[in-house]
Formats: C-alpha cells, sequence, structure tokens
C-alpha cells in the first residue's frame, strides 16, 4: 500500500434489495417509505434496529443508517421514516425514490433494542424522526404480558411533527400501563425541555432508580439526558440511548 | 509515517497501510483519522452499517498491538462496545479509534462475526 490515498474502498457489499410499495408524507419534509423484499419474503428485524441503505451519489455509494418504524409482528411492508435535512445528499436521494424503485440494502443492525422488555418501568424519550425505532420497541413492551408500567415522551417543534399522533393518542387510551405525553418546543429549546422534565420526573422526584430508558434524538441532547440519569445514580446499562 | 496492519478472521489476506495521520481525513465516514477513515480511503473495506458514526458495532476490530497508542475511547463507545459479540479487552470500533500518532505501528483484527442479529436469516 502507498501513502497517498488511491480511490476510496468499494461499497459495502448488498445483500438485500427492497421495493417502494407506498410513501406517506408526515408533513412537507417528513416521508415514510413501505418497503417490501423483492422475492416476497418477510424481513425480520428486532424492534429498534436499522437498515444500512446503499445510496448512490455521483460515481461513488454510501451507506446511511434508517432505523425501522413499523413493528416486526406487522406482515406487510416495513416502513422507513425521514426527514430532509440540510445538506442531507443520502436522505434528498430516498426522497426522489418512487413507488416500484428498488433500494438496495444490508441489515437490520443494531443493539439499540427491546426484545424481551426488563421487568422495571420503561420510559421512552424521543424527538422527531427519532420515533422510529421507539414505536415498534414501545409496542413490543406493551404486547408483553404482564405490560410493564412504560411512559412515552415526544418532543417535536410543532404538533405537525409529532408522528403517527393518532396512533399513540390511541395506545394511550386502550393501554392502562402506558402514559403518554408531547412536548412542542422550539427545537433549539426541545433538549432544555426534555433535560428539566426528565430530572423533575425521574432525578428528584424520588428515589426509584429501578427505571429503564430508552432515548433517541438527533446531537449532543441525548448524550445530555444520558448523563442526567447516569448521574442520578441510575445502572448505566438501564440507561440505553441512540444519538443520531 | 504510521503504520497499520490489518488481519482478517475470515482468512482474507493481511493489508498493510502507511500513512501520514496528518492527512486524515482520508474518506468521509468515521471519526477523521480513525481506523475507518484510514482503511476506507486506502481501499480497504471494513463494515460500518450506521455511516461511522458511533451507532452500532459492525466496525467492531480487536488490536494486537499498539492499543495505547490509539485516542481514548469515550463513553458512548464503550456502551456500544458492551454490546459486540466476541468483545476483548482490546476491543475498539473502527470509526472511533484515532491514529494520530506519526510513529504508531497498529496491529488490528477484524473479527468473522459483527452484529447483526437477524441478517443470517433476514428473510423467512
Amino acid at each position: 500500500m502507498t501513502a497517498e490515498p488511491p480511490a476510496a474502498a468499494p461499497a459495502r457489499r448488498t445483500t438485500l434489495i427492497a421495493r417502494v410499495e407506498s410513501i406517506f408524507d408526515h408533513a412537507a419534509d417528513t416521508r415514510s417509505l413501505f418497503l417490501s423484499l423483492t422475492g416476497g419474503k418477510h424481513q425480520r428485524f428486532v424492534p429498534g434496529q436499522f437498515i444500512s441503505i446503499t445510496i448512490p451519489l455521483n460515481d461513488e455509494t454510501r451507506s446511511r443508517p434508517y432505523s425501522i418504524a413499523s413493528d416486526p409482528e406487522d406482515r406487510g411492508p416495513f416502513e422507513i421514516c425521514f426527514n430532509r435535512v440540510a445538506g442531507g445528499r443520502g436522505v434528498a436521494w430516498l426522497f426522489e425514490r418512487q413507488v416500484g424503485d428498488l433500494v438496495d440494502f444490508s441489515g437490520p443492525f443494531g443493539a439499540f433494542t427491546i426484545d424481551r422488555p426488563p421487568a422495571a418501568e420503561l420510559c421512552f424519550i424521543a424527538e422527531g424522526t427519532a420515533i422510529a425505532p421507539i414505536r415498534p420497541m414501545l409496542k413490543r413492551a406493551l404486547a408483553s404480558s404482564p405490560s410493564p408500567k412504560a411512559e412515552l415522551i415526544y418532543a417535536a417543534p410543532d404538533r405537525e411533527h409529532i408522528l403517527y399522533a393518532a396512533e399513540f393518542d390511541a395506545l394511550a387510551r386502550t393501554a392502562p400501563s402506558l402514559s403518554y405525553e408531547t412536548v412542542i418546543a422550539p427545537a433549539e429549546k426541545i433538549y432544555d425541555r426534555l433535560f428539566e422534565l426528565a430530572q423533575a420526573r425521574w432525578v428528584t422526584a424520588d428515589a426509584d432508580r429501578t427505571r429503564h430508558f430508552y432515548i433517541c434524538g438527533v446531537g449532543k441532547g441525548v448524550i445530555r439526558l444520558r448523563d442526567l440519569l447516569r448521574g442520578a445514580g441510575y445502572e448505566r446499562r438501564s440507561v440505553h440511548y441512540e444519538q443520531w | 509515517m504510521a503504520k497499520l496492519r490489518i488481519q482478517f478472521e475470515n482468512g482474507d489476506p493481511e493489508k498493510v497501510i502507511e500513512f501520514d495521520p496528518a492527512k486524515a481525513p482520508f474518506h468521509h465516514d468515521g471519526k477523521p483519522g480513525s481506523i475507518l477513515d484510514v482503511m476506507l480511503g486506502h481501499g480497504v473495506h471494513l463494515e460500518h452499517a450506521c455511516g461511522g458514526n458511533c451507532a452500532c458495532t459492525t466496525c467492531h476490530v480487536i488490536v494486537k498491538q499498539g492499543f495505547n497508542k490509539l485516542g481514548e475511547s469515550s463513553e458512548q463507545e464503550e456502551d456500544l462496545l458492551d454490546r459486540a459479540p466476541g468483545l476483548t479487552p482490546t476491543s475498539r470500533l473502527g470509526c472511533q479509534a484515532v491514529i494520530d500518532d506519526p510513529d504508531a505501528e497498529i496491529v488490528v483484527v477484524i473479527p468473522r462475526f459483527t452484529i447483526n442479529q437477524v441478517s443470517e436469516a433476514a428473510e423467512e
């Protein structure tokens, strides 16, 4: 090998191909694609996992992760959910996909998952499209027997970006063990609000440190929440998180 | 020049990369100057399903030589490594382990398996 970099590494081996079966726009900048494996087989995954999609960009390809937002128990297409971000070429490519297009991907991957929920109170915290992995995790938890006490705190800059709102409202009505709350705040204030809420509810309100947390969001705010909870005495392995 | 020697548990032939850490980044995924960055930029493939963003363990490497020459791991990296199959005391995530010493000689082994819980039987 030489000291000077040659051409970029070849793309990671692609193992699966999915067809775009349908498209749903949650908002002008937020979209879900519903994908089915070519050949008609069912994609298995654990709630919380992601797939790594091969994104062709000019003369190279990149792999980018997208959490699976649907329930693995659903036998139909599986869903990924994403939003436009400034300079995000991968997501721009995804926005150009049409029904019938094929998408190369590998996976599923990821350790931010719930297969069998722990026997503890579960606290889910998400913002915006980071609800994607949380949604099937919450459903898996509520479907278990006995169903654990669960709380979902879901933040967004406005009501339009609270995804699956009707579904979560219905879950909260029908699942007595679930408490569901939304936080609407300007984007730059979301994690300040979540931090205050977490501190008041799970740090200063009582001495219970048996809860398990599942936090998903964008940026350093996720790490602030992690550090708050671990610093307050929750076990390291009880504070699960995925920082986008 | 720093040297990165890469051995593969699956039997692929060993690769050796000599590089100047000051010229990082070499590619666009992983921390600049990380094992992942160096490998991809020199045409050697390493899995990185999350795009090299410290969100999975598919770039898990086992450092056989030069562990102390690498940049320190973060709590986030340690949390992920907890879930890596085949974890060893000298495991690192390739996307996070930065080589910035120009005299470093690092030897890593790429494990045969990464965490890919379902894909071995992805379809049913």
